[in-house]
């Protein structure tokens, strides 16, 4: 479903990536994980369209989109969720989630709201109120529904479980989990490598820009050198 | 006794900034007289005018203002005082309305951009310029009537926003406030030079007036009429685009412009949209300004000018569509109203905008989104925690 070859990004004159290989089959979950600085992050904005990849090629669906602006990539079925939530702490609940479907026809929002309501209970009682008052775990479930939003076919995470209570975060990634399972492909990029790839099929290890390591999940998960580097044993 | 010191030299301190203009004897006066003021707020200060009880009377009076038939009876009753006011007002009155009308026009393009898509621009007169001269040349020159000159004024003057904007709208903040400052000045200083053109700074003279088959516009009564009608055009324009998804999306770009990417709006286009949009208002005002005076000249497009649109948009409450049109008024009519003080017109005005800022830093009917932007609850919330810590 998304494919990216070769990619090169960099930061004026500070390479981000430098020539990475990805694969996300449909209703996948991959994940990426690596250090701080590793370019997790750069690659999701890579793909998103935000950052522009100097060399490569990504292709979505057998189209190209590395040369297309971020508004359009969106509109093709990619949603991401930025790091730090992001949301737009002085609209409301309802009115972010609005903003999230931006791409979409106007009766699409009343389509699809009570699908996220379903998923997301808790942003049901909040509806009303502004975004900036709910709690992390509530503002990270706003900024994933806000992504759904726009129906899109591959969700791109960045960093869901960021400074929220371990229970929260679990809650988080259960919900993923739900939403994978009603259709959604999902590249996550997560610093909690354990939960990661308790979560996802396959991973990805990235050091200073480059793949180090492609496995299954299971396999990952039993590696020496990962559970030494990424898991604290 | 700290306080009483800090009191005079406060008084000292406005004494001698005031100096220069008033001479040594007023001067003194000026500062005894706000030392005796300042000695008497303290007891006002500790009961009397608590800034709870202001907050909580504008707190009544906006909730009021938002229930939906008080302001559609309210809205009827003050267009149905607007149609008569004329009638009971002498040519100066008039005059003074009409001017506030194309200020009002201004201020609400201005908001556009500034209030709206969060974009600062300090150079919104050079716009406001380019009607007027659009108007004025196509005039004098071509024999263009008023309504044939209006669209293609608001067109050049859309384009030039656009112009403008490209280069300009990949700075942020700051930068982009320095940018449209330039520009600003650049096109009063082409306006001043270009002899051959605009006259340089005789400006241009014999403006044809509005005329509508054989009836001229003549009277102030009029172009007071003529103007509540843009006035209300533009009013019923951006109320429109304010709550539609271009709206939303400027308010989302203010917010966070990467999440607005984010979210699938086209940052770029949604920018510039705000920007010839919001220019396009001072253009029809700088076609009505340049009909209405028959005249125009570089000077009526200083930066003060700028200035002082972007204190009306600040003053109402940015984004509140209300509150800039209350703004407007203020600053058009207070000045007009200050006379009185003479030299201490503008020392007046300052110390008004000064108070009005301390007591109520969103605007006088800023809505509560720009509120919690400039005094963040979560922070209160905060400290209150502290204290409680503390203890």
């Amino acid at each position: 479903m998304l494919k990216l070859e070769n990619i090169y990004t960099s930061y004026g004159p500070i390479e981000a990536l430098k020539g990475i290989n990805i694969e996300v089959k449909e209703k996948e979950i991959v994940c990426l994980i690596g250090g701080n600085g590793a370019g997790k992050s750069t690659t999701l904005m890579t793909i998103s369209g935000i950052n522009r990849p100097t060399k490569g090629r990504i292709i979505f669906n057998g189209e190209e989109i590395h040369n297309i602006p971020p508004h359009r990539i969106v509109e093709k079925g990619i949603s991401q969720v930025p790091e730090g939530r992001r949301i737009l702490p002085r609209l409301t609940v309802k009115e972010n989630l609005e903003m999230g479907a931006f791409t979409r026809p106007k009766n699409d929002i009343q389509e699809i709201l009570p699908w996220i309501f379903e998923t997301f209970p808790v942003l049901k009682e909040r509806e009303k109120q502004s975004g900036g008052t709910l709690s992390g775990g509530e503002q990270q479930m706003l900024a994933i529904a806000r992504a759904l939003m726009a129906r899109p076919k591959l969700l791109l995470l960045d960093e869901p479980s960021l400074g929220l209570a371990p229970i929260v975060a679990g809650k988080i990634f259960k919900i993923i989990k739900e939403i994978n399972e009603k259709g959604v492909t999902v590249l996550l990029v997560e610093q909690n490598a354990k939960a990661a790839l308790k979560l996802a099929h396959r991973g990805y290890v990235m050091e200073t820009g480059r793949i180090v390591m492609k496995e299954n999940a299971e396999a990952l998960l039993n590696d020496p050198g990962v559970r030494k580097a990424y898991l604290g044993e | 006794m700290k306080k009483f010191l800090r009191i005079f030299l406060l008084s000292l301190w406005f004494g001698a900034i005031t100096f220069p203009f008033t001479g040594i004897r007023d001067a003194i006066l000026l500062s005894i007289s706000i030392t005796v003021l300042l000695i008497l707020w303290i007891p006002i200060n500790k009961g009397f005018i608590r800034k709870e009880r202001i907050d909580l009377a504008f707190k009544k009076i906006n909730e009021w203002f938002r229930l939906k038939t008080q302001k559609r009876i309210l809205t009827l009753f003050f267009i149905l005082f607007l149609l008569v006011l004329p009638l009971f007002m002498n040519n100066y009155f008039i005059d003074v309305t009409t001017l506030t009308g194309i200020y009002i026009i201004l201020a609400l393009g201005l908001n556009v951009v500034v209030g709206l898509a969060g974009l600062l621009n300090l150079g919104f007169v050079a716009f406001y310029a380019l009607g007027a001269y659009s108007y004025a040349i196509l005039s004098t020159q071509a024999g263009i009537s008023f309504w044939g000159s209006l669209p293609i004024g608001i067109l050049l003057v859309a384009i030039s926003g656009v112009l403008l904007g490209f280069p300009a709208l990949r700075l942020r903040g700051d930068y982009l406030a320095i940018v449209t400052l330039g520009f600003g000045e650049m096109v009063r200083l082409v306006l001043n030079n270009w002899d051959s053109v605009t006259k340089g700074p005789n400006g241009i003279l014999n403006i044809a007036p509005p005329e509508v088959g054989s009836f001229a516009f003549r009277e102030p009564i009029h172009y007071y009429y003529l103007i509540l009608f843009f006035v209300i055009l533009t009013t019923l324009a951006i109320k429109r685009i304010n709550n539609s998804k271009v709206g939303r999306a400027w308010v989302a770009i203010r917010e966070d412009e990467v999440a607005a990417e984010a979210m699938g709006i086209d940052t770029i286009r949604m920018k510039l949209f705000a920007f010839s949009f919001g220019a396009m208002w001072a253009g029809l005002g700088g076609v009505f300004f340049a009909a209405k005076m028959r005249f125009v000249s570089p000077e009526s497009f200083t930066f003060f000018e700028s200035v002082i649109i972007l204190c009306m948009v600040i003053l109402g409450g940015m984004g509140s569509i209300a509150g800039v049109i209350l703004g407007a008024m203020i600053l058009v009519i207070l000045p007009e109203a200050l006379r009185g003080f003479e030299n201490y017109r503008m020392l007046a005005l300052g110390a008004g905008l000064i108070l009005i800022m301390v007591f109520k830093p969103e605007g006088i009917l800023g809505g509560p989104r720009r509120r919690a932007e400039l005094r963040p609850d979560d922070e209160k919330t905060l400290m209150q925690e502290m204290e409680t810590i503390k203890r």
